[in-house]
């Protein structure tokens, strides 16, 4: 494959992304960030990266995928056990290799990929809560249902903004030059019609398994900043099929296929959880459930499709009415 | 056995809405958690017998089909787009079922207790409780009525008409938006008979019927499509596999062995043991 660097990336658009990563990045400092926000922050930063490498499969790609929680574990587990290793590997390296481990832990689902539309889904809920009942079991490695307490020491749950920042940076980048590049086309063409994408020659087999470990090593690298985040991790949790879910929500809020909208769809998601715990924790899953149905009955694009809407309209009551008349 | 008859009842429900409709209903699981909860309403408010309460549990949940076909599943784009929709669709239903529930009845799990709960026959020389023998048999009926309405009345031709090629129907006279939502209903309505039997002998929570959603897609896609002896069957083999992986697996994995099962018959056997057929 010869890979073409996009004619989209312009200069203002490079631009703008440095301003805004470069201006989240001062901004604790400079706005005086309380340790509240800033978790509050890195949270949606951890959920940002989750999210669209969610959306690669589940939005490019069109394979629904109800399972990443098994990936987001397997990646927490392994950054986990690896800092709580004597002497503790360095954070960032067990980071890398929680995501790796999962990459190739989701190369085994293979045999999955040549499956489609709700049966690929429905094989994804299997494979999820299946991995969730092992690892409870594997107490050896994950500490069955009491969990992991790691060693967190307050400096590095400071740090993790920037690595949480420079993280979810990285994946809206691979977000975007995937979606623009050939490689994005190919997998549109796959998502739209299968046996005609293989017909034009794109090798469906392996765009598939390649977007799928990319997906879950980033999945997997977010699992483990986010075990270090909360520094207790536990696998009812980890692998819990209200996470696998919660990847689904924030794309589907946001905008599915999109790069913007689960970015939107995750910011959205962190702080009305946020919200709901604490004022109406009995509502919360019925209101993404009705959130959901809303958004695929009215306006299947979330967010981003209302915008788009609603600059439309803007740009049409702009325009002079005369040609109407 | 008797598990086999449950696990058969839900996957009709399920695989009759797939074949005539191709929609996944993500939300059969929720369906089966009303149902349970339903005949547990009926038994203790009013004191009605869960066996007694069938026909209301069943039309309820034929109720609550309809008006999922009407207000909801109607308005999706049909045919492959309408795929990740729908089963996103549904799986809000699903969210918010559960969330209902747990308003309603809290998070506690629940039983169904009648008289003859701990009652017993000696059936071949052990013994075997009265409640799971009529659950048995109920489920065994069920496949029996549901195979005589598609194949001898009216309804069921125009059903399986349906399934084949909707846009002919409509050529020759047949109003395929109500027999869709028929369908539909026909199929929470057994998702319903299946949570009210299942609340005879299972304790339940609102959480319960993602394993059962779980274990009426494998029964449906190792069956094959629409066949009542392929479903039937497939229900048997998922039952004796499960009961089997009791015995050499640490209790706490054979929750896993269903999910491990749907996962291998997909992708080894997607077109079910017997061949995909249409319905009927």
């Amino acid at each position: 494959m010869t890979f073409r660097w996009p004619p989209i990336v312009t200069r203002s658009a490079a631009l703008a992304f440095v301003v805004c990563v470069a201006a989240l990045a001062v901004a604790p400092v400079a706005l005086g960030f309380s340790v509240y926000t800033k978790n509050l922050v890195t949270l949606a930063f951890l959920m940002i990266s989750g999210a669209l490498a969610w959306n690669w499969m589940g939005g490019f790609v069109g394979q629904v995928s109800f399972g990443h929680a098994a990936m987001f574990g397997v990646g927490g587990f392994v950054a986990g056990r690896l800092m709580l290793m004597e002497p503790p590997a360095p954070a960032p390296l067990a980071w890398l290799a929680g995501g790796l481990v999962a990459g190739i832990f989701s190369l085994g689902a293979h045999p999955m990929l040549r499956l489609r539309g709700p049966y690929f889904s429905i094989a994804t809920i299997g494979v999820g809560e299946a991995s969730r009942l092992i690892f409870t079991y594997w107490e050896g490695f994950t500490g069955g249902s009491s969990g992991l307490s790691l060693p967190i020491d307050a400096d590095m749950k400071d740090r993790l903004y920037w690595w949480g920042l420079g993280l979810a940076a990285l994946v809206v980048a691979a977000s975007y030059l995937i979606r623009r590049s050939t490689l994005g086309l190919q997998l549109l063409a796959i998502k739209a019609d299968v046996e005609a994408a293989a017909d034009v020659g794109v090798n469906e087999t392996f765009y598939q398994d390649l977007v799928f470990a990319l997906s879950a090593t980033v999945v997997g690298l977010t699992g483990g900043l986010y075990a270090a985040y909360f520094s207790f991790i536990e696998p009812g949790d980890m692998f819990g099929f209200d996470r696998s879910i919660a990847f689904v929500l924030m794309s589907v809020i946001g905008g599915v296929g999109t790069v913007l909208g689960p970015v939107l769809g995750a910011i959205v998601f962190v702080l009305l959880r946020q919200f709901l715990l604490a004022s109406y924790p009995q509502l919360y899953l019925g209101l993404y459930g009705v959130l959901l149905i809303f958004i695929i009955l009215f306006e299947p694009l979330g967010l981003t499709g209302l915008a788009l809407r609603l600059a439309r309209f803007v740009r049409r009551r702009g325009e002079p009415r005369e040609s109407l008349a | 056995m008797l598990l086999a008859g449950l696990y058969a009842t839900m996957a009709y429900g399920l695989g009759l809405i797939y074949g005539v409709l191709r929609v996944v209903n993500l939300a059969h699981g929720g369906v089966i958690m009303a149902g349970a909860y339903l005949g547990w309403v009926l038994h203790g408010s009013l004191g009605l017998d869960p066996y007694l309460s069938i026909p209301l549990v069943v039309g309820v949940t034929f109720l609550l089909g309809v008006i999922m076909y009407r207000l909801l599943v109607r308005h999706l784009p049909r045919g492959a787009a309408g795929g990740p929709a729908s089963l996103l669709l549904l799986f809000g239903v699903w969210l918010v079922l559960r969330n209902a529930a747990y308003l309603l009845f809290s998070g506690n799990d629940q039983t169904i207790r009648t008289a003859y709960s701990t009652r017993a026959l000696p059936l071949f020389g052990s013994f075997v409780s009265v409640n799971r023998l009529a659950v048995l048999g109920i489920a065994v009926v069920t496949p029996v009525l549901l195979h005589l309405l598609l194949r001898r009345t009216y309804l069921g031709r125009a059903i399986r008409a349906v399934a084949q090629n909707a846009d002919s129907c409509t050529l020759v006279g047949i109003d395929v938006e109500r027999i869709y939502t028929i369908t539909f209903g026909i199929g929470t309505a057994l998702a319903g008979l299946a949570g009210l039997l299942s609340a005879t002998i299972f304790s339940f929570n609102p959480g319960f019927g993602s394993g059962e959603l779980l274990k009426s897609f494998v029964v449906v896609v190792l069956g094959g499509l629409g066949s009542v002896f392929g479903t039937g069957l497939a229900a048997l083999i998922l039952a004796v596999v499960e009961v089997f992986a009791i015995l050499v697996l640490p209790s706490y994995l054979t929750a896993a062995v269903g999910f491990v099962m749907l996962v291998l018959v997909l992708v080894l056997r997607p077109g079910g043991l017997f061949g995909q057929r249409v319905l009927g």
